[in-house]
């Protein structure tokens, strides 16, 4: 029953991700709530499982979107698995730390996505490529405790 | 000499394979997730598109009053451009010029738009059951949209002219100078390689070339804004502002034939 509302919320989450309102798009930048809800699993979930909707909601985004390796998936993978060794080494009980984890992440992944773009050979504009990386990034970190929050109730 | 471990080895393959599977896999799940998205998104749109038109009544109202009086007047014009139409069809015919053989459009609501900040891409409710295919250009009453990457079998990907792998081979209306428009992922285009005695101003409209296989000639793209000189020096460049509103586009006309 729990997968299933982990499924219907990867669905919503995505479908709330293709209808972003214009308007809350800052210099043309939305958060990726999909990357915080799979980070936001390792916390409340096992770890296969927090694996599995992690590669899932990487595949989906990846669906979406018109490059055609799935680097979402493997990016999102990666990243839960690292997250899920990094728990073991140190308290990421505080919500900064949290903050701070979902910020380097949504950073790392925006690097990748962003460098995976320019190695096809198209020009992006320095200023272009950093706005990505960093508006992208806070934004994900300031929406980040609403979906730990959904993540949390929806895990209990 | 340098030795791999072979857990190292072992480990580094199965990453490749893992990979390679899960980029293969992604083209096989392309199409069922995107049509099983389609059903909530057309009616997301349904509802934002009554919603706002409820919230923006008076702004609608207004804007519908101006309208009436555009129409009007450009009935007028249409009356006389028609009359011109057809002295221009007589003098063709008289010359034996090739007659241009009209376009023909499908239409369809935008359902969705890009995921990440990385793409400029919109999700159409049409797909290959419709008729469309992969190379399609989609154009908006105000100008070029862009062209289809994705056709699945209801719903479809374009990729929108301010992706910066969009490359459009454009000519000035004015002068017909030829350069390369492509996206910047921002609000503007540039049209690169212009030589320094290239003539081109502010102002100016900026056309499909035709000389592509995918566009054809004559589609409006935008209006010259700022022009300025590369950083290496060779060349100048022009920003251009998109004819259409790319940011808001809700629907659009898929040139199928």
């Amino acid at each position: 029953m729990k997968k299933l509302f982990f499924l219907l919320s990867i669905v919503a989450l995505a479908t709330l991700e293709l209808n972003w309102p214009p308007a809350l798009k800052f210099f043309y930048c939305q958060p990726d709530l999909l990357l915080i809800f799979s980070l936001a699993l390792v916390f409340y979930q096992d770890f296969k499982t927090a694996l599995f909707f992690a590669v899932l909601s990487g595949l989906i985004k990846d669906v979406f979107i018109p490059q055609t390796l799935a680097l979402n998936a493997i990016c999102f993978g990666v990243f839960s698995y690292a997250l899920y060794r990094l728990r073991r080494q140190i308290s990421t009980d505080e919500p900064y730390v949290r903050w701070g984890i979902v910020f380097l992440v949504t950073l790392l992944t925006n690097i990748i996505l962003g460098l995976q773009i320019l190695a096809t050979g198209v020009i992006i504009s320095p200023v272009i490529f950093l706005r990505n990386l960093i508006i992208t990034s806070v934004y994900t970190m300031l929406l980040s405790p609403l979906v730990f929050k959904f993540t949390k109730k929806i895990s209990a | 000499m340098f030795k791999l471990p072979r857990k190292t080895l072992i480990n580094f393959i199965l990453t490749v394979v893992v990979v390679l599977c899960v980029s293969n896999f992604l083209s096989c799940i392309k199409n069922p997730v995107q049509s099983a998205f389609k059903p909530q998104l057309s009616f997301i749109g349904l509802i934002k598109r009554e919603v706002l038109g409820l919230v923006f009544y008076h702004r609608n109202m207004l804007l519908a009053q101006s309208l009436q009086t555009d129409v009007e007047r450009l009935r007028w014009r249409l009356f006389n451009l028609r009359e011109l139409n057809h002295e221009n069809i007589r003098l063709k015919n008289l010359f034996a010029f090739k007659q241009k053989s009209s376009l023909r459009f499908l239409v369809a609501q935008v359902i969705g738009r890009s995921m990440d900040s990385w793409n400029s891409t919109v999700l159409i409710d049409k797909g290959r059951y419709q008729g469309i295919k992969t190379g399609m250009v989609v154009v908006s009453p105000q100008g070029l949209i862009g062209s289809i990457v994705e056709s699945a079998d209801h719903t479809s990907k374009v990729l929108l002219i301010n992706d910066p792998n969009q490359g459009i081979f454009s000519i000035v209306q004015r002068s017909r100078q030829k350069g390369l428009v492509s996206g910047t992922l921002g609000s503007n285009l540039i049209m690169r390689y212009l030589p320094d005695e290239a003539q081109i101003e502010i102002g100016d409209l900026i056309v499909t070339s035709g000389l592509s296989q995918v566009y054809p000639k004559g589609l409006l793209v935008g209006k010259v804004v700022t022009l300025g000189r590369e950083f290496s020096g060779l060349n100048r460049y022009a920003l251009i502002k998109p004819a259409a509103d790319l940011s808001s586009i809700e629907e659009v006309m898929v040139i199928v034939s």
